[in-house]
């Protein structure tokens, strides 16, 4: 144990960047079980188990993490500062994209389905797409590449836009509750998720005090 | 600066921004430059002649004097490895006996512990992290005050700490140690040989040459000692950092003795150890019963530094001097943190200083300032 003291080995911040695109695979493996449930009629108590496991395990790596951020500035001092800050960001985002892959379980533990109805397919599209949004997120942590980090946020805005025009046709809908409201929540869920893979990527190229801000100053509250 | 920019700095921060095998060559030339250091303060001594000697040092034929001229010495220096140096060194010229030294000794390892006392204080306007902060400072003071009250009076009545030393000394120099002379005091001798002829060159003699040389020698073995540390901080960051970590995830015990003891003999600093350690236990990160026994592997650390400058240093007894600093640390650790009845003792005292401190501020600074300063400049008017 302590002979590993003097043994080479990854730095302490690659490993943390390492631990944080474990812990997006994490929260991209709770939203594909949780709209696996919603969607394809998988059972909710089934899937929400291993939803719950893999939570728990993406709260435990944050605190850790956290942690291991305050060693490396005890150790390094105030010269990355910078970094401990993003970082300290860009996991709390990520814990909250778990919590919200929570939020879709709950709505199909409240007994709630698509699976069979006649838009699903529309869903399912949709539900990939922002599946494989974590993939490039995590991609984009691991090469840091600010190009492509900027097209995916503009990416991300074109998707939040449409989520957002859905959520708003579901809510003008003539079509009983029952059948928008879900719908309506469901992309509510989608909006708040993407915007918060957005916020991961913003976190990575843009100044630490610009994080969560729009250009003209206002809060970005899509995440909340 | 975004992340990405932080990262790609942090990446091209410290030992890679100089290659590590040019740091570590440096670091060799230090050392280097630290053992003649010592030489040289040996020497110096030597040159003043017998009457000065007697002057310097006959106060500390009193082992409370002793004890508290080491504690002011190494808070002065804020480096118990350079005091320690320069005890051996007083030890090897003869200016100063085992029986003296070994007070010195257990004071320079007091007073090591003001730098972070003093790191906690920079906590104080935030009650909670403040009273983390402090009560993960002062536990190092209180285990080594008490090691100090339990180890000393069994020294000056038994002489049983002395004995040890100089056991293992003997058992690592042989039957001959008396007339034992390391090779290493044969390879620093040209410098010292150097200086010692530059002073003549500019007239000086005895007791002047002498004080040149011990000035230029305590000098040298400060700059060496802070460059040193400094480097080998920088060329094990990441190490320091791993096994920090490792001490999260582990906990205390004796793990967290050993990554203490390891880390510091790596930077030849306890105070580098201990004082990570403090904003750490202030940002809750690290408890205080797992960074007590990160702080007594780092008070055993240390003792490395002084046993290095006995390798330059002339006769057995600089190293057996440096045996009593190791063997002080590792008994006080048998005692107050093997004895399971003991081990609360320092814990429990440093959180109540840590409390009575954060309902009033100036605790902090009396403490700090009656134990490492004010305290031992009246035990050396009282007891010379």
């Amino acid at each position: 144990m302590v002979l590993s003291f003097f043994k080479k080995g990854e730095s302490p911040i690659q490993r943390i960047g390492h631990e944080t695109i474990a812990m997006l695979g994490d929260a991209r493996h709770s939203f594909d079980l949780a709209s696996t449930a919603l969607l394809a009629g998988a059972d909710p108590a089934a899937v929400g188990a291993d939803i719950r496991l893999t939570d728990e395990r993406i709260n435990a790596a944050e605190q850790r993490l956290r942690s291991e951020l305050v060693v490396h500035i005890a150790v390094r001092g105030g010269a990355d500062i910078g970094l401990v800050l993003g970082y300290t960001l860009l996991l709390k985002k990520i814990e909250r994209i778990g919590d919200q892959a929570k939020n879709i379980l709950d709505l199909a533990e409240e007994g709630i389905s698509l699976a069979g109805a006649e838009d699903v397919d529309e869903f399912i599209a949709r539900r990939q797409e922002i599946s494989q949004m974590y993939v490039e997120v995590a991609d984009i942590l691991a090469t840091l590449d600010v190009d492509r980090a900027r097209e995916f946020l503009s990416r991300s805005r074109e998707m939040n836009t449409r989520c957002e025009d859905k959520l708003h046709e579901y809510m003008q809908s003539e079509l009983p509750g029952h059948w928008a409201v879900p719908r309506a929540i469901l992309h509510r869920y989608w909006k708040r998720i993407v915007a918060n893979l957005a916020g991961i990527v913003s976190a990575a190229i843009e100044p630490i005090q610009s994080i969560d801000y729009l250009d003209g100053g206002r809060t970005d509250i899509t995440d909340d | 600066m975004c992340l990405a920019t932080s990262f790609a700095h942090c990446m091209a921060s410290g030992d890679r921004q100089f290659p590590r095998w040019a740091r570590g060559l440096v670091v060799i030339g230090l050392i280097y430059l630290f053992l003649s250091g010592v030489s040289a303060l040996e020497a110096g001594i030597k040159s003043m002649g017998a009457d000065t000697q007697e002057r310097l040092f006959s106060s500390v034929s009193n082992p409370l004097v002793g004890l508290f001229v080491g504690l002011l010495g190494t808070v002065l220096v804020q480096s118990s490895s350079a005091s320690t140096s320069v005890i051996v060194g007083l030890v090897a010229s003869g200016a100063v006996g085992l029986d003296q030294a070994v007070p010195m000794i257990m004071g320079a390892n007091l007073g090591t512990t003001v730098t972070n006392t003093l790191v906690s204080l920079g906590h104080v306007r935030q009650s909670n992290e403040f009273r983390r902060a402090l009560s993960a400072a002062t536990v190092h003071d209180f285990f080594n005050l008490m090691a100090v009250l339990v180890l000393l009076p069994v020294e000056l009545l038994t002489g049983r700490l002395s004995w040890l030393a100089a056991s293992t000394s003997d058992l690592l120099l042989g039957s001959g140690g008396a007339d034992w002379e390391s090779p290493i005091k044969a390879l620093v001798k040209v410098p010292v040989e150097a200086l010692k002829d530059l002073g003549g060159g500019i007239g000086l003699s005895g007791t002047g040459l002498g004080v040149a040389l011990v000035g230029i020698g305590l000098g040298i073995v400060l700059v060496s000692l802070i460059s040193i540390t400094g480097n080998m901080k920088a060329l094990i960051a990441e190490r320091l950092e791993r096994s920090m970590n490792r001490v999260l995830g582990r906990g205390g015990g004796l793990v967290a003795i050993l990554v203490g003891m390891a880390v510091t003999i790596a930077v030849q600093s306890s105070s580098i150890t201990t004082s990570i350690l403090i904003p750490m236990s202030a940002a809750g990160v690290i408890t205080l019963r797992n960074a007590y026994p990160v702080t007594l592997g780092a008070n055993v650390g240390t003792t490395i530094t002084a046993l290095l400058a006995a390798l330059a240093a002339s006769g057995s007894e600089a190293l057996t001097i440096a045996l009593v600093h190791t063997w002080f640390n590792v008994l006080g650790i048998v005692i107050l943190f093997g004895i399971p009845i003991l081990r609360p003792l320092p814990i429990k005292a440093a959180e109540l200083l840590a409390d009575l401190a954060v309902r009033r501020r100036s605790v902090a600074v009396g403490w700090t300032l009656g134990v490492f300063i004010i305290g031992p400049l009246i035990g050396i008017a009282v007891f010379r």
